[in-house]
């Protein structure tokens, strides 16, 4: 019994906490050799709750069959094949593959757009990372979310995701991905080059397998 | 059945529900992957020889067989046109197998999507597609409903809205919690107990998801708060995919032994889920036969929700903090804000107060210049998700704060309503349908009165009309209504009056709006904090303040462990022992020379400060150039080292270099007039993020660090095709060109730009980087070099100008 959740789900408003950790090491601080002193790290704490009451949090997902797979492809809704051999490794084990889309919003990528431009580099930095993580951490919520979904179908999704551009999945993929979750409805964009605008925002797949 | 009817029979005796029977039916021939709905209805004698067994098993109500017949299920069949004829008919149908002996409850339940604030579905619709179920389940002729198997605490709020709306028939609620406690959009039990039986549930539980042994925890976790009958549908145990079919670990005796368990814990109706058969109920209705249902009596208490939080008020709790900062009175970024559509305002200042210590959050979007309700409905929204405290909905406009009562996922309390006549006849029935708290505004037509007796009398009137509409003494704060004592300093003592008397006397909690008592004097703070200390002594409930004034946490802090609301001091030890520790420290003030001054600047990237020392430094005659070549490059280039060795990292690199910038912006008129000023030819370098990418944040760290080695950087921006690139390399004499790209199918136009370049008999250099490109990729496309960061593109720029 799935609970009657359907195979694909919007959210319109996701809360996350992204790793305050995580959010350092994007802007390459070491816990053991970087120095910064309390007044330092209060203003970039403080720069990082700023930055996060820019992010409006969306995201979707999708569930879909798996009809095939060999170890270099992975075949689902009948006519989409995912040539890699990574994506093949990935879903090995698994019957059904999730494809999930997450975006920080437009006003975070205009805020750290603005911010450069204004000349506050240093802002704008710490405002890129910040959003980086938080898309992350949306990503993670969404697979959270699933797998408490799935534990009640005794399923579960596999540890890692992976998204086009990473590996030898091409980022082409993109698009299909785009217009199999319709992701107008998240107010994304594709460029011609297959990159997601506003910037921010995340497209990801991973497997469901059988625990 | 009527409400009273029900109350009664759950008072005298436990009401057994049927078991499974989606997959029981399938046992009799119901084929997966069509409508379960329209086999029903081709097949009724299925569903009729189902729940004849499980009233011969024992059970007193069978669920009529519409889970999923709502509009958006039975859509997936294209049986949207025919919802309330189906949910009658099956209706119908089960009442036909059990008589007018037993019960047939009225099933609905989950929309299979999320509605908002969390999903996709706006809220009214969702209400009207449940409307329309509930239409034909009460046409069937049901005896009361069952909203089951809900994970979100909004859509039960739907669904139960939908039927209040529509019928007076009783209704129970049903979530599901998982092994965690929680439902899948975050609700705890005790939380969603509150909040539901607010809004007018007349019975309270969960089923589905776990077996009995977890469900007796949610149970016991709310039977303290209830104030209806509590229900429990537990799965028979816990599932394995087995063979591709979902099974479960316990038969029907290790189900039926947790029955009494059950009903001591508080489950008055009890039955059970997936997994579970007649076997499973007739040995449960045996297993809890002699039992009487625990009867229903709460503790008192005052609560308010989030979707994921209850915070209790009153009582011995710690006095509670009403965050009063979203408000655009005096706010002119939430202002700015609010007009264009922001919630980025909101946000920040929502979790600024949070993180001081506000449990209960203000919102008040009143201003000039926009749809009040439209802003305060995006906001609630917003809040109901970002924020785990409860809301107080803070508007002067009826309207405004019903939508916002209506869509918020909890249970807010109004701020406020008033003894004036049209408010109380307006917001009472409002605050009394969505079973919000209120705060109580002893004032009327004639204004605030003066003396603490004259408002005693308000409070009584404003409450004995409160009664009418259910309201208790847990569900009112009354406003002591704190007046300025700069102009009437016998204010404050009457506010106090009214806080002892209805701490003492009239037994209600009490709420001030802090700050109003030290208006036009000064250090204010010191008054507030010495009222809200005096305040708390007389046994105030709840202040609305600024908790990020560490003042008046301090003395809420402290006054909490004095008047023994603060068991062991917890709160307090963790309040005064959180503070940040220092952290390493690299430059410290130190009675320096104004070079070494500059020189620290520089490193420690004090933009604020450079231009103040560079100021004092010329008019105290130092050399210009010297300043540059002796401090601000050796000060760049310490901050280089520090961040190849990752003393630095990123933004202490960047505020570094816009420090230098700002200080030689600051210098270069001065240089131009140094006679023997070093004024040699700088490196001209033409940088472009190329066409199709439009990540550019690296490359601007690229212009500021080479502009800061003394390179001219001519900065295309983002987007940038080759010709215009190798154009403007021509115009612009650039030695060298800095291509980035941070994607694999945008980093293929480095390779256009540098073979176009190269055609055109261009010698200048190339140096690339971004994300995806590396040093192999670089020698592939014949570029001059490749550098992974900031610093070390510097270094590789004043290698290509040797």
């Amino acid at each position: 019994m799935n609970y009657g959740i359907k195979a694909q789900q919007l959210f319109e408003n996701i809360q996350v906490a992204p790793d305050i950790e995580g959010i350092y090491r994007r802007m390459g601080f070491n816990k053991k050799l970087t120095q910064l002193t309390a007044k330092d790290a209060e203003k970039i704490n403080n720069k990082i709750e700023q930055g996060l009451s820019y992010c409006h949090n969306k995201g979707v997902f999708g569930r879909f069959e798996i009809n095939e797979k060999d170890f270099d492809f992975v075949k689902i809704n009948n006519d989409l094949i995912f040539k890699s051999k990574g994506i093949a490794k990935l879903l090995a084990a698994s019957d059904e593959i999730v494809l999930m889309a997450a975006t920080s919003g437009a006003e975070v990528a205009k805020k750290i757009f603005d911010e450069v431009q204004n000349g506050d580099i240093t802002f704008g930095v710490i405002l890129d990372a910040v959003a980086s993580q938080n898309t992350d951490a949306i990503l993670d919520w969404m697979m959270g979310f699933l797998n408490k979904v799935l534990t009640r179908e005794g399923k579960r999704l596999t540890k890692h995701r992976y998204s086009p551009g990473y590996g030898d999945l091409n980022l082409e993929y993109q698009k299909v991905i785009y217009q199999l979750l319709n992701l107008e409805r998240l107010d994304l964009k594709l460029t011609e080059k297959y990159m997601l605008v506003p910037e921010k925002s995340v497209i990801a797949l991973a497997g469901i397998e059988r625990i | 059945m009527n409400l009273l009817q029900f109350k009664n029979y759950l008072e005298n005796k436990l009401l057994i529900l049927d078991g499974a029977t989606g997959t029981e039916l399938q046992k009799k021939g119901l084929p997966l992957g069509i409508a379960p709905e329209a086999w029903v209805l081709d097949n009724p004698e299925a569903l009729i020889d189902l729940q004849q067994e499980y009233i011969k098993s024992g059970s007193d109500a069978v669920y009529s067989f519409t889970f999923g017949a709502n509009r958006l299920k039975l859509s997936q069949y294209g049986l949207q046109n025919s919802v309330t004829d189906i949910n009658r008919k099956l209706v119908e149908i089960s009442r036909k197998a059990v008589g007018r002996e037993q019960f047939v409850a009225g099933n609905i339940s989950s929309l299979g999507v999320f509605i908002r604030p969390f999903g996709e579905l706006d809220f009214e619709e969702a209400v009207t597609i449940y409307k329309e179920q509930v239409q034909g389940l009460v046409a069937g002729g049901i005896d009361f409903f069952v909203i089951e198997t809900i994970s979100d605490i909004q859509e039960a709020r739907a669904a139960l809205l939908a039927v209040k709306e529509s019928c007076q028939l009783p209704v129970c609620v049903s979530m599901t919690f998982d092994a965690d406690g929680r439902t899948l959009t975050g609700t705890d039990p005790v939380t969603a107990l509150i909040t539901l039986q607010a809004l007018g549930a007349d019975a309270i539980g969960c089923n589905c998801s776990v077996g009995p042994q977890a469900m007796v925890e949610f149970i016991r976790q709310m039977r303290p708060y209830s104030k209806v009958p509590l229900l429990a549908k537990p799965n028979a145990g816990l599932p394995k995919l087995i063979d591709n079919r979902t099974v479960f670990d316990m038969n029907p005796s290790e189900f039926a032994e947790w029955g009494q368990v059950l009903v001591e814990a508080g489950a008055s109706l009890i039955g059970g889920c997936c997994g579970t058969t007649p076997d499973f109920i007739a040995q449960l209705s045996l297993e809890v036969k002699n039992k009487k249902p625990a009867p229903v009596k709460p503790n008192n208490y005052s609560a308010l929700t989030s979707a994921r939080k209850t915070v209790f008020v009153g009582g011995s709790n710690p006095v509670t903090i009403i965050g009063e900062r979203i408000n655009p009175t005096g706010k002119k970024q939430l202002q700015a804000s609010l007009r264009e559509g922001s919630m980025a305002e909101v946000r920040r200042l929502a979790t600024e107060q949070i993180t001081k210590g506000a449990t209960v959050l203000d919102v008040n979007v009143g201003m000039p210049g926009i749809n009040e309700a439209e802003v305060m409905v995006k906001a609630v929204e917003v809040l109901a998700v970002i924020a785990d405290t409860p809301l107080s909905i803070d508007s002067s406009t009826v309207d405004v704060i019903e939508q916002a009562l209506r869509i918020y996922p909890g249970r807010a309390i109004i701020n406020s309503i008033s003894a004036e006549k049209t408010k109380l006849e307006q917001l009472l029935p409002i605050a009394a349908k969505y079973g919000a708290m209120f705060i109580l505004l002893p004032l009327n037509e004639a204004g605030i009165p003066k003396t603490a007796v004259e408002r005693y009398e308000l409070i009584k009137l404003v409450y004995n009309e409160a009664l009418k509409f259910g309201f208790k003494k847990d569900d009112i704060v009354v406003d002591g209504l704190v007046m300025t004592v700069s102009s009437d300093q016998t204010a404050a003592v009457e506010c106090l009056n009214v806080i002892e008397w209805c701490k003492q006397e009239f037994g209600v909690g009490t709420v001030i709006g802090l700050s109003n008592v030290s208006f036009g004097l000064p250090e204010r703070s010191c008054l507030n904090s010495a009222f809200l200390a005096m305040a708390i002594g007389k046994g105030l409930t709840m202040a609305i303040a600024n908790p990020s004034l560490d003042t008046i946490m301090q003395t809420k802090m402290a006054a909490d462990v004095l008047v023994n609301k603060d068991s062991n001091c917890q709160r307090y030890i963790t309040y005064f022992t959180a503070a940040p520790k220092e952290g390493l420290s690299v430059i410290e003030k130190e009675e320096v020379s104004i070079e070494k001054q500059i020189y620290n600047s520089v490193v420690s990237g004090n933009k604020e400060g450079i231009i103040p020392l560079l100021q004092k430094a010329i008019s105290e005659n130092y050399q210009v150039n010297k300043i540059v070549d002796e401090q601000l490059i050796p000060a760049i280039n310490k901050v280089g080292e520090l961040y190849e060795n990752k003393s630095y990292f990123l933004p202490q690199l960047i505020q570094s270099a816009e420090t230098m910038k700002i200080a030689f912006e600051y210098l270069e008129p001065y240089l131009r007039n140094e006679s023997n000023s070093d004024q040699k030819a700088k490196t001209r370098v033409v940088i472009a993020t190329v066409k199709g990418d439009i990540h550019d944040i690296g490359k601007n760290i690229v212009v500021l660090m080479l502009k800061n080695y003394g390179f001219e950087v001519l900065d295309l921006g983002k987007d940038v095709d080759a010709p215009s690139i190798v154009q403007a390399a021509k115009d612009f004499n650039a030695k060298i060109i800095g291509l980035s790209a941070l994607m694999t199918t945008t980093m293929t136009e480095m390779k256009e730009v540098i073979n176009l370049a190269r055609k055109e008999g261009m010698t200048c250099k190339f140096m690339v980087g971004g994300a995806v490109v590396t040093q192999e990729y670089a020698d592939e496309i014949g570029a001059d070099g490749y550098s992974e960061d900031a610093n070390s593109a510097v270094k590789l720029a004043q290698r290509l100008s040797e």
